[in-house]
């Protein structure tokens, strides 16, 4: 039995790697565009670079000879620097060696917040301020809707569920329109909570305001995506309970004049576990990259602004990171479940054949 | 009783007391508030702020005092405009321009026609854009027309205002003659015209239109393509961010026909004293070694006149005003490019903040804002500033980041030998007393400021004691070799003061800040040396090729030689250059020997690289001297250099160091890294407190054991933009003198006509132009003086009258056009003789009128007499009476 289960985790293992494997060479493909985005940032560092010169007062007084030939030189070393002078192809398994080690390699053109150009230091300096904005917010957005779905599913048609029922709609504007609307009231017009950032200007000196202070500025962004996706939730959860709630076996079990707290845990949540399980860490995952528009609007130096300015400057070794970072938490989140699937509901077996 | 005694003197001290509080409470001392040591304000806290409108409102609300960034949204510009609390600078670093692929007239591998091959048509084009109506409507007002390469707020325009003023007359906005002159040569190509669409060899003549998208362009393309529809091409518009145009218009070859117009645009980061080489870079194929500037073809007298005033190939200043205007005119002839309009950035601020602001860069850009960043109407106090980026990459003073977002902090920090001047891109002596600059007869430099001497001389040899190169090997300097000549040699004498400069960590300046400098400058060149940097050898090659010496002939005072290659024009350049080169205030920040040598030990171990190219190259982790891995390995470097009283180069700098010298700085670095937690140490009027880099956050703290007062630089918080005014505009009759009156104030004050370089005037008839230069008559006063045989050559009718006023104190020209009327002589005579007839008359009538008076009296004077004579008559009769009676009387007494 165990070893059938070994093997089969074995299998599952090696399958969920090579798609690890494949999907990030795919992503290194699709981030260069077939060579495209060589010429766009050749172009770009060329341009940049000969009004780079042209504007230096110290060599204001060159010849054209002796500019043109500046030029020439900078454009070639800043070529060499990003890994321009190979090739591709070359280029593209260094990516992907870079990134399946989990070395991640060095970033073309961004530095991380204290100046490191190296991308696992880029990409751990901000995880932290998106797990802790955004999964602070998908867990409170989870066990909401959870706690509060399965509430409206036992009160079904009463007046608070109608309440949640017309809400929902809220869900149909994005977490950042509230977010907006959110700034002008509490931080333009009230002028109780701070317009965005992570931290006061100054920041505090000591530890403890200085989490305080983190705090107040956490407040809007959560506030602008309970506002936007809290009723949804709701309505969702409340449906998917419903719907087991009317499952032959729960009349059944209803029938046989089961307590309704047995019902509930044994009949309605057993079951509903593995999605609610699935969705729960899916969710923890997705939150990790953060949110690129809220983030923005919120000036929260988080994952999602990180991966637009790698998008917008065609950084190639920190979408990588990102992308492979990603995949990895998804394989083992999907690999585990698989392991979680087995314990928490009987009828899923291994098969090891 | 006792208590009673107890209780009187209780009674006499506290009324005693309460005099004496009257008279030390109440009575407040009248001391003139002395200017603080270093900056204004106390605190300067700089955060990132991306969103526009949140940094608008957040300006409103007091929140934030300045906006480090200008605003793009022309309705949040409109927002700033009208709030009373709210001012902006302005700025002129952006221009948009149309960039036209010169190959054909049919693209070799398509074989469509290109009608931008054309040099007349692409002239043609100038007169099809309205760029009245784009600065106005489509920028909303944030902007002005431009016609030339030349920048409209720096020097070269202010020279040659004249010229590009008849250029921008000759070139404004005429649909009727760009029609006429693109159909004469369309037609000249073998094209059709076929209800109102151009066909070439049966096929419609589409135009492929590359239009940024992403700011004003947009809204520009879409005007110039409507424009040409008009005109009968058809436009396949195509709307593209920078990133996916640059790949067809700046490395694809113009030759694949894939692209007609791009929508350009361009950026300049300083007031540039010298944008001769513009010619060359924008039209010809000196400018970039890429396919779209190697198909620029320029007439042979333009490419002639381009490359001379590139390599600067003239001998005086008259001669390069000659080749400038020339250049001008054959630009507009060539027109390979046209250009649109400059922006008008806005940066804004509160109004109880002042700070100066650079004409090119803003508020950001100008190297004073920290000298002058203040509230108005107080001394100290905390600002806050948000800009759009910050701590974008890592720092240190020799080859560290140089984006602006850095640079604005990392400036604040460091104390320069020079400072540009913001409005004029001239250099202003910071700590240095005077320069005497020696320049070879017939280079055409010139002098402004009195801080410096200008010397023209026959011959400049380099001594052969002079400083020349580094042994990295022998590690000894290397002296210049005999025969070493030079086209420039600097004296500079550094301010007495110096010595008294410290450094935010406690330690002093020394002369082993200004070696250090000189060796590490080579040093890095060296293969042989461990610093080596193969990334900085291109730009340390232009460096060798100029740089012929260095000399320091008195240490105390401090008094240095510099002897180079490099000739600009502006002697306050070459003092500047040469005050600079080795003074510890690097390229990237500050850089006294002790912070540096610690980075020199971390690279020579491999554990740290200076720049990005090295770090790439060696894999480690690029120098940081203010937050991230760099720290601890510098921290680290920081206890070895103390544990061994290290002294760097100290073959040479041991000469100028002791060892408890060296040890004495590097414990003051450890205790400021202790308490500040990183390395950045300057001399500047700022230093760096603290750094947030997750949260993007820089506080900046005033030092106050700067060595100026702030208010030494006050006189930069503004510019001193002319005002001019034409109080009066007299009619001009031909073959008589006029003279026309020009105000010229600042805020109401008469400008100072010392501060003045030039009143120029361009009176503008539809037969002649005359330009000429106004004359001064007192502060705030001059007068435009038409001579006879000046005015004679005015046909009838209306003349313009542009004033270009081109001040001293700022780079910008000032003009005002006005309009006059210009009388024929048959009209005048005419008009005189109506004249004399109508005063005549007037005089006549008021004849008339006296002798109607005149009779009147007179009638009035007869009645009287008349009157007269009746009591005449009457007293006559009386007396007969009184006669006869009185005889009567007479005779009966008598009897």
């Amino acid at each position: 039995m165990y070893l059938r289960v070994a093997k089969y985790l074995l299998k599952r293992g090696i399958a969920l790697f090579i798609t690890v494997v494949v999907a990030v060479y795919i992503s290194i493909l699709i981030a260069n565009a077939g060579g495209y985005v060589d010429q766009i940032i050749k172009s770009e560092l060329y341009i940049s670079i000969s009004q780079s010169v042209r504007q230096n007062p110290a060599y204001k007084a060159l010849n054209e000879t002796q500019v043109r030939a500046l030029i020439e030189e900078f454009y070639a070393n800043e070529l060499k620097r990003i890994g321009f002078d190979k090739p591709f192809i070359y280029r593209s398994f260094i990516y992907l060696m870079d990134a399946l080690s989990l070395n991640l390699g060095r970033s073309l053109f961004i530095s991380s917040d204290s100046g490191s150009r190296s991308v696992r230091i880029i990409i751990l300096e901000r995880l932290p301020n998106t797990i802790l904005l955004f999964t602070t917010t998908q867990l409170l957005l989870f066990f909401i809707g959870l706690l509060i779905g399965l509430l409206l599913s036992r009160r079904y048609g009463s007046i608070l569920d109608r309440i949640f029922v017309l809400l929902a709609p809220l869900s149909s504007l994005p977490g950042w329109f509230y977010g907006i609307f959110l700034i002008l009231v509490f931080a333009s017009f009230l002028r109780i909570l701070p317009y965005g950032g992570m931290v006061d200007v100054p920041p505090p000196t000591d530890r403890f305001s200085y989490a305080l202070s983190v705090l107040k500025h956490m407040v809007l962004p959560i506030m602008s995506w309970l506002v936007a996706y809290s009723f949804i939730n709701i309505y969702v959860r409340r449906t998917f309970f419903l719907m087991f709630s009317s499952e032959e076996y729960v009349e059944l079990a209803k029938a046989k004049g089961l307590p309704e707290s047995v019902i509930q845990k044994r009949y309605i949540l057993r079951p509903t576990l593995p999605p609610i399980i699935t969705d729960f860490s899916l969710t923890l995952i997705a939150s990790w990259m953060g949110a690129i528009i809220t983030e923005t609007i919120f000036d929260w130096p988080g994952i999602g602004r990180l991966f637009y300015t790698a998008s917008v400057l065609f950084d190639t070794p920190v979408l990588i990171g990102l992308v492979v970072i990603y995949a990895y938490l998804l394989a083992v989140t999907v690999f585990v479940l698989e392991l979680i699937y087995v314990i928490v509901d009987p009828r899923i077996r291994a098969r090891g054949g | 009783m006792e208590i009673k005694t107890k209780l009187s003197l209780f009674a006499v001290l506290l009324v005693i007391s309460s005099l004496l509080s009257v008279c030390f409470i109440s009575t407040p001392k009248v001391v003139a508030q002395e200017p603080p040591k270093g900056p204004w304000v106390d605190e300067v806290d700089m955060f990132m702020e991306t969103d526009e409108a949140k940094v608008v409102d957040m300006l409103e609300k007091n929140e934030i005092q300045v906006y480090f960034r200008d605003i793009t949204d022309p309705e949040l510009f409109k927002k700033v405009k009208a709030s009373p609390d709210l001012w902006y600078a302005t700025s002129y670093g952006l221009y948009f321009e149309l960039t036209f692929n010169p190959v054909g007239p049919e693209f070799p591998k398509t074989g469509k026609l290109n009608p931008f091959a054309v040099p007349r048509i692409r002239e043609a084009m100038n007169y099809l854009v309205d760029r009245k109506y784009i600065a106005d409507e489509i920028m909303a007002g944030m902007a002005i027309p431009r016609y030339t390469a030349l920048t409209p707020a720096f020097p070269d325009y202010a020279r040659y205002a004249d010229t590009i003023k008849e250029i921008e007359k000759k070139y404004s906005y005429d649909f009727d003659k760009a029609r006429e002159i693109i159909t004469e040569e369309m037609l000249k190509l073998g094209a059709e015209l076929k209800d109102g669409k151009w066909y070439y060899k049966g096929e419609p003549v589409t135009l492929i239109f590359l239009i940024r998208k992403e700011d004003q362009r947009k809204a520009i393309g879409d005007y110039v393509a409507s424009q040409l529809e008009k005109l009968g091409f058809t436009v396949d518009r195509q709307y593209k961010l920078s990133r996916e145009a640059a790949p067809l218009w700046i490395f694809g070859d113009p030759a694949d026909g894939k692209w007609h117009i791009y929508t350009g645009g361009w950026i300049t980061t300083l007031v540039s004293r010298d944008e001769a080489d513009n010619f060359g870079f924008f039209y010809t194929s000196r400018g970039l070694s890429v396919p779209l500037w190697q198909a620029y073809k320029p007439s042979p007298e333009f490419d002639y006149v381009a490359g001379r005033l590139w390599n600067r190939d003239f001998k005086t200043m008259e001669e390069r005003d000659e080749l400038m205007r020339k250049a001008l005119e054959l630009a507009m002839k060539d027109s390979v490019r046209v250009w649109l309009v400059n922006q008008l950035a806005p940066w804004p601020a509160r109004k109880e903040v002042s700070l100066t602001y650079d004409l090119a860069a803003g508020f950001s850009g100008a190297r004073l804002w920290p000298y002058t960043i203040r509230y108005v109407n107080k001394t100290g106090g905390v600002v806050k500033i948000a800009s759009t980026d910050i701590l974008v990459q890592p720092v240190n003073p020799v080859a560290g980041s140089d984006w602006i977002y850095d640079a604005m902090y990392y400036r604040a920090v460091s104390d320069p030998a020079t400072i540009p001047d913001p409005f004029t891109g001239l250099y202003w002596p910071q700590r240095v007393e005077k320069a005497e600059v020696y320049v070879l007869e017939g280079l055409p430099v010139s002098v402004t400021l009195d801080w410096v001497e200008l010397k023209f001389v026959d011959e400049i040899t380099v001594p052969e004691d002079a400083w020349y190169d580094w042994d990295p090997v022998a590690k000894k300097i290397v002296y210049a070799p005999p025969g070493t000549t030079a086209k420039t040699k600097t004296v500079v004498y550094y301010d007495e003061s110096i010595f008294d400069m410290k450094y935010h960590d406690g330690s002093k300046f020394s002369i082993a800040d200004i070696v250090f400098d000189f060796i590490l400058t080579f040093d890095r060149a060296k293969p042989e040396s461990p610093l080596y940097d193969e990334s900085y050898i291109p730009s340390f090659q232009a460096f060798r090729e100029y740089f012929k010496g260095f000399k320091i002939v008195s240490e105390n005072p401090l008094v240095i030689e510099f002897y180079s290659d490099v000739v600009y024009l502006d002697a306050e350049w070459i003092a500047s250059s040469a005050a600079g080169e080795f003074y510890p205030d690097y390229t990237y920040g500050p850089g006294p020997w002790h912070t540096v040598a610690i980075g020199c030990l971390a690279e020579a171990d491999g554990k740290l690289a200076f720049s990005a190219d090295k770090a790439e190259e060696f894999k480690v982790e690029w120098m940081n001297f203010i937050a991230g891995p760099s720290l601890s390995i510098l921290e680290e470097y920081l206890d070895k250099a103390i544990a061994e009283k290290y002294i760097p180069y100290k073959e040479v700098l041991g000469k100028y160091i002791s060892e408890d010298e060296a040890l004495e700085r590097y414990e003051n670095l450890k205790a400021w890294y202790e308490s500040k937690n990183h390395f950045l140490v300057g001399a500047g009027p700022f230093y760096l407190d603290r750094v947030d880099p997750t949260a993007k956050i820089v506080v900046l703290k005033a030092n106050r054991e700067f060595l100026d007062p702030a208010d030494k630089w006050l006189r930069f918080s503004k510019p001193m933009i002319p005002e001019v005014e034409i109080p009066s505009i007299p009619t001009i009759v031909p073959g008589l003198s006029a003279e026309i009156p020009v105000s010229i104030t600042f805020e109401g004050e008469p400008y100072k006509i010392a501060d003045i370089s030039s009143v120029k005037y361009i009176v503008t008839s539809p037969a002649v132009t005359i330009v000429g230069e106004a004359e001064p008559i007192e502060d705030g006063e001059w007068n435009i003086v038409l001579k006879p045989e000046e005015t004679a050559l005015l046909p009838a009718g209306t003349v313009d009258i542009d004033v270009l006023v081109v001040s001293k104190l700022v780079g910008m020209p000032v003009s005002i056009t006005t309009t006059t009327t210009v009388m024929s002589t048959t009209e005048y005579m005419m008009s005189e003789l109506a004249k004399a007839k109508a005063d005549y008359e007037t005089r006549i009538s008021g004849l008339q009128s006296q002798l109607d008076t005149l009779s009147g009296e007179i009638a009035d004077l007869s009645s009287r007499i008349d009157s007269l004579m009746s009591m005449m008559y009457a007293s006559i009769g009386i007396a007969i009476i009184a006669i006869i009676i009185a005889i009567a009387a007479i005779v009966l007494s008598r009897r």
